[in-house]
Protein backbone atom coordinates (compact mmCIF):
# COMPACT_ATOMS: atom_id res chain seq x y z
CA UNK A 1 0.00 0.00 0.00
CA UNK A 2 1.51 3.41 -0.68
CA UNK A 3 1.01 6.27 1.16
CA UNK A 4 -2.16 7.78 -0.33
CA UNK A 5 -4.10 4.18 0.10
CA UNK A 6 -3.21 4.67 4.05
CA UNK A 7 -4.65 8.18 4.16
CA UNK A 8 -7.44 7.05 1.96
CA UNK A 9 -7.81 4.13 4.23
CA UNK A 10 -7.97 6.19 7.29
CA UNK A 11 -10.27 8.76 6.45
CA UNK A 12 -12.58 5.91 5.74
CA UNK A 13 -12.20 4.51 8.77
CA UNK A 14 -12.78 8.21 10.45
CA UNK A 15 -15.98 8.85 8.67
CA UNK A 16 -17.41 4.87 9.31
CA UNK A 17 -16.70 6.26 13.43
CA UNK A 18 -19.02 9.56 12.55
CA UNK A 19 -21.43 8.08 10.99
CA UNK A 20 -21.71 5.59 13.66
CA UNK A 21 -21.47 7.88 16.30
CA UNK A 22 -24.05 10.45 14.53
CA UNK A 23 -26.61 7.00 14.03
CA UNK A 24 -26.02 6.42 17.95
CA UNK A 25 -26.33 10.10 19.29
CA UNK A 26 -30.06 10.21 17.12
CA UNK A 27 -31.15 6.62 18.60
CA UNK A 28 -30.18 7.65 22.19
CA UNK A 29 -32.49 11.06 22.43
CA UNK A 30 -34.90 9.16 20.82
CA UNK A 31 -34.89 6.74 23.40
CA UNK A 32 -34.05 8.80 26.19
CA UNK A 33 -37.50 9.67 26.70
CA UNK A 34 -39.74 6.27 26.63
CA UNK A 35 -36.91 5.00 28.99
CA UNK A 36 -37.43 8.00 31.45
CA UNK A 37 -41.14 7.66 30.89
CA UNK A 38 -41.63 4.06 32.19
CA UNK A 39 -40.12 4.74 35.35
CA UNK A 40 -42.82 7.06 36.26
CA UNK A 41 -45.60 5.39 34.37
CA UNK A 42 -44.26 2.06 37.23
CA UNK A 43 -44.00 4.40 39.95
CA UNK A 44 -47.53 5.96 39.78
CA UNK A 45 -49.05 2.53 39.40
CA UNK A 46 -47.25 1.66 42.20
CA UNK A 47 -49.09 4.47 43.91
CA UNK A 48 -52.34 4.03 42.81
CA UNK A 49 -54.62 1.25 40.85
CA UNK A 50 -56.02 2.25 37.40
CA UNK A 51 -59.52 4.76 38.12
CA UNK A 52 -58.56 4.93 41.38
CA UNK A 53 -56.66 8.63 42.30
CA UNK A 54 -53.97 8.74 44.98
CA UNK A 55 -52.73 12.20 46.61
CA UNK A 56 -48.81 12.55 46.26
CA UNK A 57 -46.93 12.68 49.01
CA UNK A 58 -46.17 16.44 49.71
CA UNK A 59 -42.42 17.74 48.38
CA UNK A 60 -40.18 17.85 51.50
CA UNK A 61 -36.48 18.49 51.20
CA UNK A 62 -35.47 14.65 52.08
CA UNK A 63 -38.47 13.00 50.25
CA UNK A 64 -39.91 14.16 46.49
CA UNK A 65 -42.06 11.53 44.56
CA UNK A 66 -40.80 14.18 41.27
CA UNK A 67 -38.22 16.58 40.86
CA UNK A 68 -38.83 20.03 40.12
CA UNK A 69 -42.07 19.84 42.01
CA UNK A 70 -43.82 23.20 43.12
CA UNK A 71 -44.17 22.96 46.63
CA UNK A 72 -47.63 24.98 46.66
CA UNK A 73 -49.31 22.72 44.45
CA UNK A 74 -50.95 19.57 45.95
CA UNK A 75 -51.49 16.89 43.29
CA UNK A 76 -52.89 13.88 43.04
CA UNK A 77 -52.41 11.17 40.31
CA UNK A 78 -54.79 9.04 38.38
CA UNK A 79 -54.02 6.22 36.06
CA UNK A 80 -56.31 4.60 33.61
CA UNK A 81 -56.57 2.07 31.29
CA UNK A 82 -59.26 2.20 28.50
CA UNK A 83 -59.50 -1.58 27.86
CA UNK A 84 -61.83 -1.92 30.77
CA UNK A 85 -64.21 0.97 30.30
CA UNK A 86 -64.27 4.68 29.94
CA UNK A 87 -62.87 7.11 32.58
CA UNK A 88 -64.98 9.74 33.63
CA UNK A 89 -63.37 12.60 35.69
CA UNK A 90 -65.77 15.24 38.28
CA UNK A 91 -64.91 18.32 39.67
CA UNK A 92 -67.07 20.47 41.60
CA UNK A 93 -65.20 24.14 41.36
CA UNK A 94 -65.93 27.32 43.46
CA UNK A 95 -63.96 30.31 44.24
CA UNK A 96 -61.41 31.39 42.34
CA UNK A 97 -58.86 28.55 43.66
CA UNK A 98 -56.35 27.25 41.01
CA UNK A 99 -57.28 23.98 40.62
CA UNK A 100 -55.69 22.38 37.00
CA UNK A 101 -56.45 18.82 35.14
CA UNK A 102 -54.03 17.40 32.59
CA UNK A 103 -54.45 13.93 30.68
CA UNK A 104 -51.60 12.65 29.68
CA UNK A 105 -50.21 9.24 28.28
CA UNK A 106 -47.74 6.72 29.73
CA UNK A 107 -44.74 9.03 28.13
CA UNK A 108 -46.30 11.85 30.05
CA UNK A 109 -46.64 13.94 27.21
CA UNK A 110 -50.51 15.84 27.88
CA UNK A 111 -52.46 15.35 25.54
CA UNK A 112 -55.08 17.55 27.35
CA UNK A 113 -55.07 20.18 29.94
CA UNK A 114 -57.59 22.67 31.86
CA UNK A 115 -57.68 24.60 35.11
CA UNK A 116 -61.16 25.55 36.82
CA UNK A 117 -61.43 28.58 34.59
CA UNK A 118 -63.06 25.75 31.66
CA UNK A 119 -65.69 24.97 34.39
CA UNK A 120 -69.30 24.92 33.36
CA UNK A 121 -71.83 26.03 36.07
CA UNK A 122 -69.12 25.29 38.90
CA UNK A 123 -68.66 22.11 37.28
CA UNK A 124 -65.95 19.90 35.31
CA UNK A 125 -67.17 16.77 33.91
CA UNK A 126 -64.88 15.07 31.24
CA UNK A 127 -64.88 11.79 29.49
CA UNK A 128 -61.74 9.90 28.34
CA UNK A 129 -62.56 6.89 25.73
CA UNK A 130 -61.31 5.37 22.92
CA UNK A 131 -62.07 6.36 19.45
CA UNK A 132 -64.58 2.93 19.54
CA UNK A 133 -66.15 3.81 22.83
CA UNK A 134 -66.44 7.34 21.24
CA UNK A 135 -69.04 6.09 18.92
CA UNK A 136 -70.94 3.50 21.14
CA UNK A 137 -71.50 6.67 23.58
CA UNK A 138 -72.39 8.83 20.48
CA UNK A 139 -74.70 6.80 19.21
CA UNK A 140 -76.62 6.74 22.41
CA UNK A 141 -76.90 10.51 22.77
CA UNK A 142 -80.43 12.06 23.51
CA UNK A 143 -80.39 14.70 21.06
CA UNK A 144 -82.84 16.75 22.97
CA UNK A 145 -81.11 16.52 25.66
CA UNK A 146 -77.49 16.64 24.95
CA UNK A 147 -74.58 15.53 27.06
CA UNK A 148 -72.95 18.67 28.75
CA UNK A 149 -69.63 15.79 29.15
CA UNK A 150 -66.43 17.00 27.45
CA UNK A 151 -65.76 14.24 25.61
CA UNK A 152 -61.80 13.35 24.97
CA UNK A 153 -60.15 10.79 22.53
CA UNK A 154 -56.80 9.47 24.60
CA UNK A 155 -53.88 8.86 21.83
CA UNK A 156 -53.18 5.46 23.47
CA UNK A 157 -55.30 3.33 25.74
CA UNK A 158 -53.14 3.44 29.17
CA UNK A 159 -52.32 7.19 30.45
CA UNK A 160 -53.08 9.34 33.83
CA UNK A 161 -54.26 12.20 34.85
CA UNK A 162 -52.67 14.92 37.10
CA UNK A 163 -55.03 16.52 39.23
CA UNK A 164 -53.67 19.77 41.19
CA UNK A 165 -54.65 22.45 43.23
CA UNK A 166 -52.84 25.77 44.24
CA UNK A 167 -52.34 26.47 47.84
CA UNK A 168 -51.74 30.05 47.90
CA UNK A 169 -51.05 30.44 51.30
CA UNK A 170 -48.78 28.21 53.39
CA UNK A 171 -52.10 27.53 55.78
CA UNK A 172 -54.36 26.29 52.59
CA UNK A 173 -52.24 23.10 52.34
CA UNK A 174 -54.99 20.95 53.94
CA UNK A 175 -57.63 22.96 52.05
CA UNK A 176 -55.84 22.62 48.74
CA UNK A 177 -55.69 18.47 49.56
CA UNK A 178 -59.76 18.53 50.48
CA UNK A 179 -60.20 19.75 46.81
CA UNK A 180 -57.83 17.30 45.32
CA UNK A 181 -59.42 14.48 46.96
CA UNK A 182 -62.66 15.84 46.05
CA UNK A 183 -61.83 15.43 42.47
CA UNK A 184 -63.91 11.73 41.27
CA UNK A 185 -61.78 9.69 39.11
CA UNK A 186 -63.44 6.56 38.09
CA UNK A 187 -64.00 3.65 35.30
CA UNK A 188 -66.92 3.78 33.62
CA UNK A 189 -68.67 0.63 31.84
CA UNK A 190 -69.53 1.79 28.05
CA UNK A 191 -72.96 -0.24 27.07
CA UNK A 192 -71.64 -2.56 24.42
CA UNK A 193 -73.78 -3.44 21.42
CA UNK B 1 3.02 -28.92 -0.51
CA UNK B 2 0.86 -28.32 2.76
CA UNK B 3 3.47 -25.07 3.67
CA UNK B 4 2.29 -23.68 -0.24
CA UNK B 5 -1.16 -24.14 0.90
CA UNK B 6 -0.77 -22.34 4.61
CA UNK B 7 0.97 -19.34 2.44
CA UNK B 8 -1.48 -18.67 0.11
CA UNK B 9 -4.80 -18.88 2.30
CA UNK B 10 -2.87 -16.76 4.45
CA UNK B 11 -2.76 -13.24 3.04
CA UNK B 12 -6.23 -13.11 2.27
CA UNK B 13 -7.15 -14.01 5.64
CA UNK B 14 -4.44 -11.33 7.19
CA UNK B 15 -6.10 -8.87 5.15
CA UNK B 16 -9.78 -10.15 5.98
CA UNK B 17 -8.81 -9.75 10.18
CA UNK B 18 -7.46 -6.29 9.92
CA UNK B 19 -10.53 -4.85 7.90
CA UNK B 20 -12.94 -6.66 10.58
CA UNK B 21 -10.70 -4.91 13.15
CA UNK B 22 -11.16 -1.86 11.11
CA UNK B 23 -14.52 -2.14 11.22
CA UNK B 24 -15.18 -3.34 15.03
CA UNK B 25 -13.17 -0.60 15.88
CA UNK B 26 -15.12 2.04 14.27
CA UNK B 27 -18.03 0.70 15.14
CA UNK B 28 -17.14 0.77 18.93
CA UNK B 29 -15.37 4.12 18.81
CA UNK B 30 -18.48 5.60 16.93
CA UNK B 31 -20.70 4.33 19.62
CA UNK B 32 -18.74 5.83 22.58
CA UNK B 33 -18.39 8.88 20.57
CA UNK B 34 -22.17 9.32 20.07
CA UNK B 35 -23.27 8.69 23.33
CA UNK B 36 -20.65 11.02 24.77
CA UNK B 37 -21.55 13.61 22.48
CA UNK B 38 -25.39 13.14 23.63
CA UNK B 39 -24.53 13.29 26.76
CA UNK B 40 -22.49 16.48 26.69
CA UNK B 41 -25.93 17.68 24.35
CA UNK B 42 -28.73 16.82 27.61
CA UNK B 43 -25.64 17.78 30.44
CA UNK B 44 -25.31 21.43 28.50
CA UNK B 45 -27.77 22.20 26.00
CA UNK B 46 -31.28 23.67 26.50
CA UNK B 47 -32.91 22.75 23.54
CA UNK B 48 -34.36 24.19 20.59
CA UNK B 49 -37.10 25.45 22.09
CA UNK B 50 -35.64 26.98 25.16
CA UNK B 51 -36.80 31.12 25.72
CA UNK B 52 -33.90 33.40 26.97
CA UNK B 53 -35.32 36.59 28.95
CA UNK B 54 -32.92 37.89 31.07
CA UNK B 55 -31.50 35.04 33.43
CA UNK B 56 -34.20 33.39 33.07
CA UNK B 57 -34.94 30.17 30.46
CA UNK B 58 -38.58 28.39 30.08
CA UNK B 59 -39.50 26.08 27.72
CA UNK B 60 -42.83 26.68 26.25
CA UNK B 61 -45.55 24.05 26.94
CA UNK B 62 -42.61 21.72 28.22
CA UNK B 63 -44.58 18.46 27.77
CA UNK B 64 -46.67 19.35 24.86
CA UNK B 65 -46.05 17.06 21.85
CA UNK B 66 -44.37 19.94 19.03
CA UNK B 67 -41.74 19.80 21.59
CA UNK B 68 -38.39 18.90 19.05
CA UNK B 69 -36.75 15.68 20.42
CA UNK B 70 -33.71 17.42 21.93
CA UNK B 71 -35.91 19.01 24.13
CA UNK B 72 -37.62 16.23 24.79
CA UNK B 73 -34.76 14.01 25.74
CA UNK B 74 -33.22 16.86 28.46
CA UNK B 75 -36.47 17.18 30.16
CA UNK B 76 -36.43 13.69 30.42
CA UNK B 77 -32.79 13.46 31.79
CA UNK B 78 -32.99 16.37 33.69
CA UNK B 79 -36.08 14.65 35.69
CA UNK B 80 -37.82 18.59 34.43
CA UNK B 81 -40.73 16.25 33.22
CA UNK B 82 -41.85 16.49 36.57
CA UNK B 83 -45.94 16.20 37.54
CA UNK B 84 -46.02 20.04 37.64
CA UNK B 85 -44.44 21.43 34.37
CA UNK B 86 -47.48 21.86 32.45
CA UNK B 87 -49.63 22.81 34.50
CA UNK B 88 -47.67 25.89 34.22
CA UNK B 89 -45.00 28.16 32.19
CA UNK B 90 -41.83 27.57 34.00
CA UNK B 91 -38.33 29.24 33.99
CA UNK B 92 -35.50 28.33 35.41
CA UNK B 93 -32.70 30.84 36.70
CA UNK B 94 -28.84 29.81 37.68
CA UNK B 95 -27.44 32.94 37.65
CA UNK B 96 -28.31 36.41 38.38
CA UNK B 97 -29.24 39.35 35.79
CA UNK B 98 -25.45 40.35 35.64
CA UNK B 99 -24.78 36.92 34.56
CA UNK B 100 -22.61 35.50 37.63
CA UNK B 101 -23.60 32.30 38.67
CA UNK B 102 -25.51 31.82 41.92
CA UNK B 103 -23.18 31.74 45.11
CA UNK B 104 -25.23 31.21 48.46
CA UNK B 105 -22.96 33.06 50.17
CA UNK B 106 -23.92 36.39 48.35
CA UNK B 107 -27.51 37.85 49.00
CA UNK B 108 -29.54 38.80 45.82
CA UNK B 109 -32.88 40.83 45.46
CA UNK B 110 -35.65 39.44 42.90
CA UNK B 111 -37.77 42.21 42.18
CA UNK B 112 -39.26 43.70 38.66
CA UNK B 113 -42.07 43.38 36.30
CA UNK B 114 -44.04 40.29 36.04
CA UNK B 115 -45.85 38.81 33.16
CA UNK B 116 -49.67 38.67 33.60
CA UNK B 117 -50.66 35.47 34.81
CA UNK B 118 -53.45 34.12 37.53
CA UNK B 119 -51.26 32.87 40.23
CA UNK B 120 -46.86 32.55 40.24
CA UNK B 121 -44.97 31.10 42.42
CA UNK B 122 -41.07 31.42 42.95
CA UNK B 123 -39.24 28.06 44.38
CA UNK B 124 -35.75 27.99 45.36
CA UNK B 125 -34.92 24.42 44.59
CA UNK B 126 -31.09 22.41 44.27
CA UNK B 127 -29.75 21.98 40.60
CA UNK B 128 -31.57 18.28 40.39
CA UNK B 129 -34.76 19.77 41.51
CA UNK B 130 -34.71 18.93 45.08
CA UNK B 131 -36.03 21.11 48.10
CA UNK B 132 -33.65 22.49 50.11
CA UNK B 133 -34.23 22.05 53.70
CA UNK B 134 -33.94 25.37 55.92
CA UNK B 135 -34.23 26.46 60.00
CA UNK B 136 -37.49 28.72 58.48
CA UNK B 137 -38.82 25.83 56.24
CA UNK B 138 -39.73 28.28 53.66
CA UNK B 139 -38.79 27.25 50.20
CA UNK B 140 -40.64 29.61 47.74
CA UNK B 141 -43.39 32.40 47.29
CA UNK B 142 -46.91 32.23 45.63
CA UNK B 143 -48.04 35.96 44.47
CA UNK B 144 -50.93 35.41 46.65
CA UNK B 145 -48.81 35.62 49.93
CA UNK B 146 -45.90 37.98 49.25
CA UNK B 147 -45.50 40.96 50.71
CA UNK B 148 -46.04 44.01 48.08
CA UNK B 149 -45.64 48.12 48.84
CA UNK B 150 -48.28 50.07 48.15
CA UNK B 151 -47.85 50.84 44.75
CA UNK B 152 -47.61 46.97 44.37
CA UNK B 153 -44.33 46.56 44.04
CA UNK B 154 -42.15 43.19 45.55
CA UNK B 155 -38.93 42.12 46.58
CA UNK B 156 -37.95 38.90 47.48
CA UNK B 157 -34.72 38.80 49.58
CA UNK B 158 -32.34 35.87 48.84
CA UNK B 159 -29.99 35.63 51.65
CA UNK B 160 -28.25 33.03 54.88
CA UNK B 161 -29.80 36.06 57.04
CA UNK B 162 -32.35 36.64 58.36
CA UNK B 163 -34.64 39.64 56.27
CA UNK B 164 -37.42 41.78 56.78
CA UNK B 165 -40.40 41.33 54.09
CA UNK B 166 -40.13 38.17 52.07
CA UNK B 167 -36.97 36.57 52.81
CA UNK B 168 -35.81 33.11 51.33
CA UNK B 169 -33.34 31.86 53.15
CA UNK B 170 -29.93 30.93 51.57
CA UNK B 171 -28.55 27.10 52.79
CA UNK B 172 -25.07 27.25 53.73
CA UNK B 173 -22.59 25.57 51.50
CA UNK B 174 -25.29 24.86 48.63
CA UNK B 175 -25.84 25.43 45.12
CA UNK B 176 -29.38 26.38 44.02
CA UNK B 177 -31.53 27.20 41.48
CA UNK B 178 -34.53 29.85 41.18
CA UNK B 179 -37.89 28.31 39.07
CA UNK B 180 -40.71 30.98 38.56
CA UNK B 181 -43.72 29.24 37.22
CA UNK B 182 -46.97 30.80 35.72
CA UNK B 183 -50.10 29.35 36.57
CA UNK B 184 -52.94 29.91 34.32
CA UNK B 185 -51.14 32.71 32.57
CA UNK B 186 -51.67 33.66 28.44
CA UNK B 187 -47.92 32.93 28.04
CA UNK B 188 -48.03 29.83 26.35
CA UNK B 189 -49.44 30.87 23.23
CA UNK B 190 -46.80 34.27 22.10
CA UNK B 191 -43.87 33.14 24.31
CA UNK B 192 -41.34 33.69 21.90
CA UNK B 193 -42.38 37.39 21.89
CA UNK B 194 -41.46 37.29 25.88
CA UNK B 195 -38.41 39.67 26.52
CA UNK B 196 -36.13 40.34 29.62
CA UNK B 197 -38.22 43.54 30.48
CA UNK B 198 -41.26 41.45 31.42
CA UNK B 199 -39.22 39.40 33.77
CA UNK B 200 -38.06 39.91 37.08
CA UNK B 201 -34.30 41.12 37.74
CA UNK B 202 -31.75 39.14 40.17
CA UNK B 203 -29.61 41.66 41.57
CA UNK B 204 -26.42 40.54 43.51
CA UNK B 205 -26.08 42.29 46.92
CA UNK B 206 -23.74 41.86 49.20
CA UNK B 207 -21.47 38.18 49.65
CA UNK B 208 -19.68 36.76 52.51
Amino acid sequence: MNRIDRILAALLWFLGILAVAGITHIVAIFVLPAVAAKDTFARILALAQPGQAAVLPPARPDTQFMPFADPALVQSVCPFDLSSGSLRVHADVEGDRLLSLSFRTVAGQVFYSMTDLAAQQGKIDVVVLTPAQLEIVEADDDEDDPSQDLRLIAPESKGFVIISALAAHPGEHAEAEERVKSVACEIEQVAQE
Amino acid sequence: MSTGTTIVLNKPLQAHSSILGKFLSALCLGVLLGLFGTFVEIEQGTGFAAIKAGPWTGWPRSEASEIDPYSRAILAYSGKISLSESEAMSFVADRDSDGGKFNSACDYIVTGALPPARFWTLTLLSPEGALIANPADRQGFTSSELLRSSGGQFEIALSRRARPGNWLPLDRASKFILVLRFYDSELSAPAAALDAAHMPVIVRGRCE
